[in-house]
Formats: structure tokens, C-alpha cells, sequence
């Protein structure tokens, strides 16, 4: 529309205009097409999850249920540990969280508002793990969680993951980087010590960031894949998304189609509603943190 | 231009300016802080990122299988061996054919539709397309690929099921070596195309409304504002996707790889990461393993750097 707005100097013909509407009418047409693409495997494992067995194996292709069940729940359940690996993907996944904050916070607020020797030549340090690939590191930490006896347990996946923080480090540091020196200032003139100063001006001012931070790093840590693949061995200490290999791992559950597809959903369910929560904020916080453009 | 005295940059930081006081704890203390504060994320970062850099350095000096307890040295033959066995190659090929056709897939044909969807930024049906563009991205990619297993089945999957409605020969995707990677191809595209669109979207957005204006006051039509202006101000968004993609795209598809296919069939769908994971984890030729890691990592940090300089020359920063 202010596009057409702005155009209304050229004394458009009614021609014109008409073509331009047409042209929208195209590229919506092409945008639902696209949309189409990218939501219509989510359709069908929810469509899936609630069809009884012998629909799944039919010809007929319908996304809605022909007699919708919601038995594929419980029989997932039944058949493999779906429970204790939503329990695992959820403590792992707020413990990581957890853990990622209560480091890079304070030293975030280091990098960005203390000086002291090193400081530079540190902060770099940190940011160069962003160009290490989780792979490389891979094996030797495999033989230290082993030597730990961290083998099967939440510590084995939480702890080692922990460091991956660079990018919240960075993004935080932004953010306390913007806060204004006078607020800074005037804590210091009131006799603040640095904890104070963090603890009582400079956290309450970025919660947003933190928001973000949060938001990002669970979802992270909920969806991540080849660490817990190697560290979570037992069958019960699965998470969802390691988890789920095991339905295609034997004959009879590798056609269970209905329940694996409830899993799926059970695993994906989290991630989408808290999307739906924060979609304006986690696209925000990309575009201004100037990493992402 | 204001000349910066010494004095302003003193108060850029938060010491309090030092009035020669006494010794004293308060002192001590605070000139300490800094290290508390960086000290967690600082030994995490050593033992977990920077050790293993050098331990894997060592390892891959060494044949060993995990389990015997002394390691024999051989020297660079981990390295050097690689080429002969078939497997690295034929990972090395599937490498290759990833980035050559994902980074056209995955920073090219978004960027397409994010200006497509541009002119239509305001209409009301904005968000719903946002969520569903975006969707793909967040959830996990293992849970993703098991979603298209689904799809890609070949006997109940839809897309045979609608082949054969056609009156098409089933495709048998997965276990079909020359559709199997283009498979996986897909599942890649669709993870990644509505959340690079996206931050192609907000780039446009960034674009100051003046510099519009004015081209337009100056005469200049839509498609000469999009090239003259908004690209050239979104490059540093395209460098941005562009870098990312070429750096990681191979890491990404692990978890589909090893979803749909474990690398197969007859090793179409292997690349060099899941060739590490194999040698590692299936074969347990650690020295290999961490050979193959040196090199990821040195072949990362090279494109790292060579694409950082050449964004340094060729953006524009808005």
C-alpha cells in the first residue's frame, strides 16, 4: 500500500493499477505455494498422529482423519520410554540454559564495562570458539565425559555444551555496551561495587537480552542432536530427539507410523509454542544485535 | 570531528579514578572482580573447546581404538593414508556436492522470495506467513528428518502414494543411490529457506525510509531503488547468510544423514563429518577421527577468514 501511495504522482493509468493488484494477487499466490512447502510435513505427522492403523496403510490420502484415535499417544508411550525422554530433553534443556546464563552474564558485563589486563586478547578468545565446529571437539570430550563417568547422565550432555556460548557472550555484551554511561556513572558515584553494579543496575536493565537469551538457548539445547546421541546410550536416558531412531531401529516399530509420528509431534510441540510466544522478539533481536545483519 | 582527550577515554571505563587512597581489601577486591566474572566461562571454554583442540592435535599422531591402553605412534600416516581409502573420497565428493548445491538452495532462493514477499510486507496475512516460513527452523533436525522418513517411505510414504496415483514408478528415495542425497537435499532447503528469507525481510526492513525517498523524488522507478539502493544495504546480511551457510551447511545435515540414510546407500550420502563420526564412533579409529577433525578445522578457519576479507572489501555498510 505505500508503495501505490507514493506512486500517486505519476497519474498512474487506471491500467496500471489494475496490473499492480494483479501482481500482488501473483506473488501471494507464489508465498502460499511456499508456505505450503514448509508447513505441510508438520500437517502431516499431526494428521499421521491421529490416525488409526490401518488408515495409515490405505490409498486414500486424507489429512483429516477418516475416525480420528487418540490411542497412537499412549501406545508410544507403552512401547518406548517417551516419557523419561521428555523428562531428559526438558532438564537438560533448562539446565543448559541455566548454565549458560549464570556464565556469560557476569562476564558479558566484564568485557563490556571493566577494564583489566587481558581483557582484549580473552574476549577474542571467546569469540574464536565460534569458528571451532561442535565436531572437531567431539571426540576428545567423549573420552573425558567417559573418564568422568559422566556416561548416560544429564552432566555428561549439559556440562561439556556449556562453553557454547560466544554468540549469547557477544549479544549480551551489545546490550550492556548500549546501556547509558550515566546510569553506570551514577551507581559508581554512589560508592556501587562492581557486583552491586551488575547485580542491581546493569541485570535489571538487559532483560530483554536475557529474554532472548533464554529463549534461544533452550531451544538450542532441546533440539540438539549429536552430542546427547553419544553420551546417552541407556535407553531411558534418551532425549526426544535421540531418542526417536529407535522406532526405525526394529521391524515392528519402524511401521508403528502412528505412534512414532505422536512422538515426533510430542518433540516438536515445545520448540512451536514457544515460537508462537516470542516470534516478534527472537527475529528482533537477530536484526539488532548487527551480527545477523 | 571531536579530538578525544585522554581524559574521555579514562571515563569510558567504570574504575573510579584511582585518588592515590591506602591499600586496602575494598581495593584488592574490586581490581580481582573482573577475573571472578570471566573465570566459569573462561575454564569452560579451556577445557571443553581449546584442550580438546590439542588433545585431538595429539591423538591424531596416534593409532588407537578407545579401549587398548597403549597408543602406538605412526607419525603423519593418519594423515596421509586418508586418500587411499575409498570412503574419505567418496565423503569428500558428497562435501563437495553439498555446498555446491545447498549455498545456491539455501542463500540464493531466499533471498529471491524475501524480495518477492517484499511489496507485500503490509498485507495482513504477513504474520501467518511468517509463522509458517519460519516453522521448519526451530525444531530439531533430528525430529525433522524423522517427519520426511515418513514422508519419504517408499511403500506408505505420500509422495509414492501420490506418484502411483499418477501413474508414476515409485521412487525408492532413500535407498536409491542417485536420489537418496537429493533426499537429503531437500529436507536441507526446507529446514533453512523461510529463516534465511526472514532475516533477508528484516534487512529490507532496515533500509532508511530517506534514502528512498529521495531516489524516488529523483525519479527512480522500484526496480532501480531495489538495486541501486536496498541491495547494496542488505549485502552485509547477504554476506552474513552466505558465510554461515558455507561454514556450516555440512554440520547441519548430520542429523539427517544420520536419520534418513547413516551415510548410504553405498556411501552416496556421506560427507566429511559424518565420515569423522563413523570413523569414530562405528569404527573407533580414533586417530583418524581427530585427523579428519584437524582438517575441518583448519579448512573452517581458512573459509572463515577468506570470507571475512572479502566481506570487509565488497559490503556496504549502511
Amino acid at each position: 500500500m505505500c508503495i501505490m501511495a507514493s506512486r500517486t504522482t505519476m497519474a498512474d493509468s487506471h491500467d496500471h493499477r489494475t496490473r499492480e493488484r494483479w501482481n500482488t494477487y501473483g506473488i501471494h499466490v507464489v508465498v502460499i505455494v511456499i508456505c505450503a512447502f514448509t508447513i505441510f510435513p508438520f500437517l502431516w505427522m499431526l494428521s499421521t498422529s491421529f490416525k488409526q492403523a490401518d488408515e495409515v496403510f490405505t490409498k486414500d490420502l486424507r489429512l483429516i482423519p477418516n475416525a480420528p484415535t487418540l490411542r497412537n499417544f499412549p501406545d508410544a508411550f507403552d512401547y518406548f520410554p517417551v516419557a523419561h525422554w521428555f523428562w531428559n530433553s526438558f532438564g537438560i534443556a533448562v539446565l543448559t540454559t541455566l548454565g549458560k546464563l549464570v556464565i556469560s552474564v557476569p562476564a558479558a558485563f566484564a568485557f563490556a564495562r571493566l577494564r583489566f589486563r587481558g581483557d582484549k586478547v580473552l574476549f577474542a578468545m571467546v569469540l574464536a570458539t565460534m569458528i571451532v565446529p561442535g565436531i572437531v571437539t567431539v571426540v576428545p570430550n567423549y573420552i573425558l565425559v567417559s573418564n568422568l563417568n559422566w556416561m548416560n547422565t544429564w552432566a555428561g550432555v549439559v556440562i561439556p555444551s556449556l562453553p557454547g556460548t560466544a554468540f549469547f557472550v557477544f549479544l549480551l555484551r551489545q546490550n550492556v555496551l548500549q546501556l547509558p554511561q550515566d546510569l553506570i556513572d551514577a551507581a559508581r558515584i554512589d560508592g556501587a561495587s562492581t557486583i552491586k553494579l551488575l547485580t542491581q543496575i546493569v541485570l535489571p536493565n538487559i532483560k530483554p537480552a536475557i529474554a532472548v537469551v533464554v529463549i534461544l538457548s533452550f531451544l538450542g539445547a532441546w533440539n540438539q542432536y549429536l552430542w546427547p546421541l553419544l553420551i546417552l546410550n541407556d535407553f531411558e536416558s534418551k532425549t526426544l530427539a535421540t531418542g526417536m531412531q529407535f522406532f526405525t531401529n526394529n521391524a515392528e516399530s519402524a511401521q508403528m507410523w502412528g505412534p512414532m509420528m505422536a512422538t515426533a509431534a510430542i518433540a516438536t510441540l515445545p520448540p512451536l509454542i514457544i515460537y508462537a510466544f516470542a516470534q516478534k522478539q527472537i527475529i528482533d533481536t537477530f536484526v539488532t544485535s548487527g551480527i545477523k545483519g | 570531528m571531536a579530538v578525544t582527550s585522554p581524559d574521555q577515554s579514562a571515563m569510558r571505563g567504570t574504575q573510579p579514578v584511582a585518588t592515590n587512597r591506602a591499600w586496602s581489601w575494598y581495593r584488592v577486591s574490586e581490581g580481582m572482580t573482573p577475573y571472578f566474572l570471566i573465570a566459569p566461562l573462561l575454564v569452560l571454554i579451556g577445557v571443553f573447546i581449546y584442550w580438546p583442540l590439542v588433545y585431538s592435535t595429539y591423538l591424531s599422531f596416534f593409532d588407537w581404538n578407545f579401549v587398548r591402553p597403549d597408543k602406538n605412534y605412526v607419525g603423519w600416516d593418519n594423515f596421509t593414508r586418508l586418500p587411499d581409502d575409498p570412503r574419505f573420497m567418496r565423503a569428500l565428493r558428497g562435501t563437495l556436492f553439498y555446498t555446491v548445491t545447498l549455498v545456491p538452495l539455501q542463500v540464493f532462493l531466499p533471498l529471491g522470495l524475501a524480495l518477492l514477499l517484499w511489496p507485500i510486507r503490509n498485507s495482513r496475512a504477513q504474520t501467518s506467513y511468517r509463522i509458517m516460513l519460519f516453522s521448519p527452523t526451530i525444531i530439531a533436525y533430528s525430529v525433522a528428518a524423522v517427519m520426511w522418513l515418513w514422508i519419504f517411505n517408499p511403500l506408505q510414504g505420500i509422495l509414492n502414494k501420490l506418484l502411483v496415483e499418477f501413474g508414476v514408478e515409485r521412487i525408492g528415495w532413500l535407498s536409491d543411490r542417485d536420489t537418496a542425497i537429493w533426499a537429503i537435499i531437500i529436507v536441507a532447503t526446507w529446514k533453512t529457506l523461510g529463516f534465511h528469507m526472514l532475516l533477508y525481510l528484516a534487512a529490507l526492513e532496515g533500509v532508511p525510509k530517506d534514502y528512498i525517498e529521495a531516489a524516488s523524488l529523483d525519479g527512480a522507478n522500484h526496480w532501480q531503488i531495489m538495486r541501486s539502493i536496498r541491495f547494496p544495504l542488505i549485502t552485509p546480511t547477504f554476506f552474513f547468510v552466505l558465510v554461515t551457510t558455507v561454514i556450516s551447511v555440512n554440520d547441519d545435515v548430520f542429523g539427517a544423514i544420520n536419520v534418513l540414510t547413516d551415510g548410504g546407500p553405498f556411501d552416496s550420502t556421506t560427507n566429511i563429518i559424518y565420515y569423522l563420526y563413523q570413523q569414530g564412533f562405528q569404527f573407533f579409529q580414533i586417530g583418524a577421527a581427530s585427523a579428519v577433525a584437524i582438517i575441518v578445522f583448519a579448512a573452517t578457519s581458512v573459509l572463515t577468514w577468506v570470507q571475512f576479507k572479502f566481506v570487509e572489501r565488497h559490503v556496504h555498510y549502511g
